[in-house]
């Protein structure tokens, strides 16, 4: 059964990459009608027209393959469509028309000076709502500027705390959380347009900005400068207030041997005393004991570190995990991608996804972020291939079996990149 | 004109964090969010940072920040008595937001499911309600490893770092803010009230900036070398004369306007940097032209020079930066809201932006409204005296 918390709402995507696209799937997970308009003739950023370029092995065209571009584009249909064109523009509106939510990721600016700005929206689609999610926005003085997730990053404060609190920026890796974030906000977002229309009869634009959308999720970061006059430092796993709370070497697991790792911690005497007993030590939370109280231990970092690097030595990262876990302590293994497939968490829900896709193959993907009863979301449609509903939406849109073969032959509409 | 959820009650227990993010959207944007708290207050309160590094359950940063416009009731919900008040108020709610172990988060879902009519309702646990994993406990640290993200955000061999101080579960929180809405919107068409479970690793998992499906399809771990790829550049951070910026230009068109940016036209037709697999083994070349320009300009003149040819650059800002950037400035992306203890604080502003929709109100104190909710749920006044002196109010 498919989920029907969104049935019969319309929504158009227009995004390329991570954010747009992800809550383009989120959207249709939830029930509604998803279709995305993708960039014709110039390939979308995430399909590589040449293999060696994150494309997966298999037949056919390698930007059919793409672990990126299949990571974010479930559950929609496909329209490819050169929007820059009358026809191409004329194919669009009609979609509008049919359709409750227009989403689009492109630089501030890119839709207006092709046609598709709100004063246009709302004259010709009153009920539609039209949501524009920029890197900065829709509004301001870094309009038209573009980014992926990991300029966001920069420039939200992030990526200054991320890094070894030993080794220079430049060894500290590009993270796009923001796309996480901006997706889930932009689902939030098309939802409370839609509620809005409920009390106004029409639709609304909405201005998401990913990097504001990311900030408010940051709330202690901000804090230690607007309520302290503190820059965070880059405190890597440490917490300046728990103790022990990092990473630690394991002896080998499913991440290798050289390269497992187990995260501890205990947050308070409580945990500290389950993570002493699995440790083999259960003294150190004896009353006496230098660690067995919250100021003992702040001020033993350096050594119960040590000693707790000298217990991660002495088995697996899954074993040690294992047993401060059964004793009532903080611990996970850092899972390895390989590992995710042999989770026996996921294997008891079965929360791995197994699609089948013409030129991917067989691939497990991770399941939804949610589970719902009694109507589940469902994994309908795997990644559309380039166009591959072009007919049949342009046919729902009332174009006739010739029109649609002349948009063809005019290259507004295709089925392949890369030729002619 | 009315906040767009206006008449949309939503009802949050647990006092975790998670619990908070997840209802701090639906508040901003118009809710009437009831935040059920223990006795002791919710956990989320004891979050640092606190003004003057003082700390107490009216002044943590996550509860000035996340709790905003919420009303606060204290009940004991381990308690039949707290437990049936919870109940009348499931009736009169759209959505419940709950974090709890697996078996008190079943005998809350029993009381609310019995509810009439039943709110949607929505659990949060770190790894769902089944074995074997369901009794582990976690916190943002084993959480951020558990889902695999953790393990990317390092370099090979090296200690592998969480992201901010609880960056994961608040991003596990939005994910309920998001399946929670729709389950809001879904019972006003069809009058069905849904249950949704929202695994914390599932969450972090099952979203984008993930690459357990990377390694699927190329067949190998993405390299985990640092910030900067010296294969396909310029991508990561790179020094400037005041700092550092972020690039993700090593893809066309980008590349192209990158040469053209630093006044290198030429280089975008250099045998060195046609293709990407050539390109590979030039990095050092490509940095006798990149390096130098880089370093004679300021973070600022990078980032507006080059953004002007349309290059995707930012600049690596610090907090205290980012707070006076001038686009933050211009839009408005900070805000001051009242706090608790009547004072004032900076907060973010809007996740989104539709007019007459968005407003931060003070966060509660703890019990603040617990009459006010149990009078207008029915109960006398003694009755109510009885419940507080039993402990199960507050």
């Amino acid at each position: 059964m498919t989920a029907e918390l969104l049935a019969g709402i319309r929504v158009v995507e227009m995004t390329e990459v991570w954010a747009g696209p992800m809550a383009g799937s989120f959207l249709g997970d939830l029930g509604a009608d998803v279709i995305k308009v993708e960039s014709f003739p110039r390939n979308s950023m995430t399909r590589p027209l040449v293999a060696g370029l994150g494309a997966g092995e298999g037949e056919g065209p390698p930007y059919e393959r793409s672990g990126i571009h299949h990571l974010s584009n479930r559950n929609k249909r496909n329209l490819t469509l050169n929007v820059r064109c009358e026809s191409g523009a004329e194919a669009l509106h009609r979609l509008l028309a049919s359709a409750d939510v227009f989403f689009e990721g492109y630089s501030a600016g890119t839709v207006e000076r092709i046609g598709f700005g709100w004063d246009v929206l709302r004259a010709r689609h009153p009920r539609l709502s039209y949501i524009a999610m920029p890197g900065w926005g829709a509004e301001g003085p870094y309009r038209g500027y573009v980014t992926l997730g990991s300029g966001l990053d920069s420039a939200s404060g992030h990526t200054a705390v991320r890094g070894y609190p030993d080794r220079p920026m430049e060894d500290t890796p590009p993270i796009y959380h923001s796309d996480a974030t901006g997706a889930l906000t932009l689902v939030f977002a098309a939802i409370t347009a839609l509620l809005r229309r409920e009390q106004t009869g029409e639709g609304s634009s909405v201005d998401l900005s990913q990097i504001e959308a990311m900030t408010w999720q940051l709330p202690g970061l901000f804090a230690e400068w607007t309520m302290n006059r503190r820059l965070p430092e880059r405190l890597g796993n440490r917490d300046p207030h728990i103790v022990p709370h990092g990473c630690y070497r394991a002896a080998g697991g499913e991440a290798g041997p050289d390269d497992s790792w187990v995260v501890l911690a205990a947050e308070d005497d409580r945990q500290w005393a389950a993570l002493a007993s699995a440790a083999g030590n259960p003294e150190w939370a004896a009353d006496g004991h230098p660690w067995a109280t919250v100021p003992g231990r702040l001020g033993a970092r350096d050594a119960i570190d040590g000693a707790l690097r000298e217990f991660a030595q002495s088995d697996t990262a899954e074993a040690i995990a294992e047993r401060v876990q059964a004793a009532g302590a903080i611990a996970a293994p850092v899972i390895a991608p390989w590992s995710v497939l042999s989770d026996p968490q996921h294997a008891a829900r079965q929360w791995l996804q197994t699609v089948e896709h013409p030129h991917a193959g067989v691939k497990v993907f991770a399941g939804f972020p949610w589970r719902i009863a009694p109507d589940a979301s469902s994994w309908d449609r795997t990644c559309g291939l380039v166009g591959e509903h072009n007919a049949e939406v342009l046919g729902e849109l009332g174009y006739s079996g010739p029109e649609i073969a002349a948009l063809r032959q005019e290259g507004v509409i295709g089925e392949a990149y890369g030729e002619g | 004109m009315e906040q767009p959820l206006a008449g949309i009650r939503a009802i949050e227990v647990g006092g975790t964090l998670a619990a908070a993010a997840a209802t701090k959207t639906v508040s901003d944007f118009g809710a009437d969010v009831v935040k059920v708290e223990p006795p002791g207050g919710a956990s989320m309160r004891r979050l640092p940072p606190f003004p003057d590094d003082a700390p107490g359950l009216e002044r943590g940063a996550f509860h000035v920040a996340l709790d905003t416009g919420k009303r606060s009731v204290v009940l004991d919900v381990e308690t039949p008595s707290g437990r049936e008040v919870l109940a009348r108020l499931g009736a009169t709610a759209d959505l419940v937001v709950l974090d709890a172990p697996p078996e008190a988060a079943e005998r809350l879902l029993t009381a609310l499911e019995r509810c009439e009519p039943a709110p949607n309702t929505v659990v949060l646990t770190p790894h769902g309600l089944e074995e074997p994993l369901s009794g582990r406990v976690e916190d943002d640290l084993s959480l951020f490893a558990a889902s695999s993200r953790m393990r990317h955000h390092s370099i090979t061999g090296e200690e592998p770092l969480r992201y901010a101080p609880q960056a994961a579960t608040v991003q596990w929180g939005a994910t309920a803010a998001a399946a929670g809405i729709a389950a809001v919107w879904g019972r006003r068409q069809d009058g069905r009230a849904r249950r949704i479970e929202v695994a914390g690793v599932d969450a972090l998992l099952g979203n984008v900036d993930t690459w357990f499906l990377i390694w699927q399809f190329v067949g190998a771990e993405m390299p985990r070398q640092g910030g900067q790829s010296k294969l396909a550049y310029p991508a990561g951070g790179y020094r400037c004369a005041d700092g550092y910026v972020t690039f993700a230009a090593s893809n066309e068109p980008f590349f192209s306007r990158l040469c053209g940016g630093i006044g290198h036209p030429e280089l975008t037709a250099d045998p060195r940097f046609a293709s990407p697999l050539v390109k590979a083994e030039h990095w050092a070349d490509f940095m006798t032209y990149l390096g130098p320009w880089l370093e004679s300009r300021t973070r600022d003149e990078v980032f507006t020079t080059l953004q002007a040819h349309g290059v995707m650059v930012a600049p690596i800002l610090d907090v205290s930066e980012v707070v006076q950037d001038r686009q933050a400035l211009a839009r408005g992306s900070f805000v001051e809201v009242g706090t608790p203890e009547g004072g004032t604080a900076t907060v973010a502003g809007p996740p989104f932006r539709l007019p007459e929709a968005w407003e931060a109100r003070a966060a509660p104190r703890l019990g603040e409204h617990t009459v006010e909710v149990m009078d207008a749920l029915g109960y006398s006044r003694s009755e109510q005296v009885a419940l507080f002196r039993a402990g199960a109010t507050g």
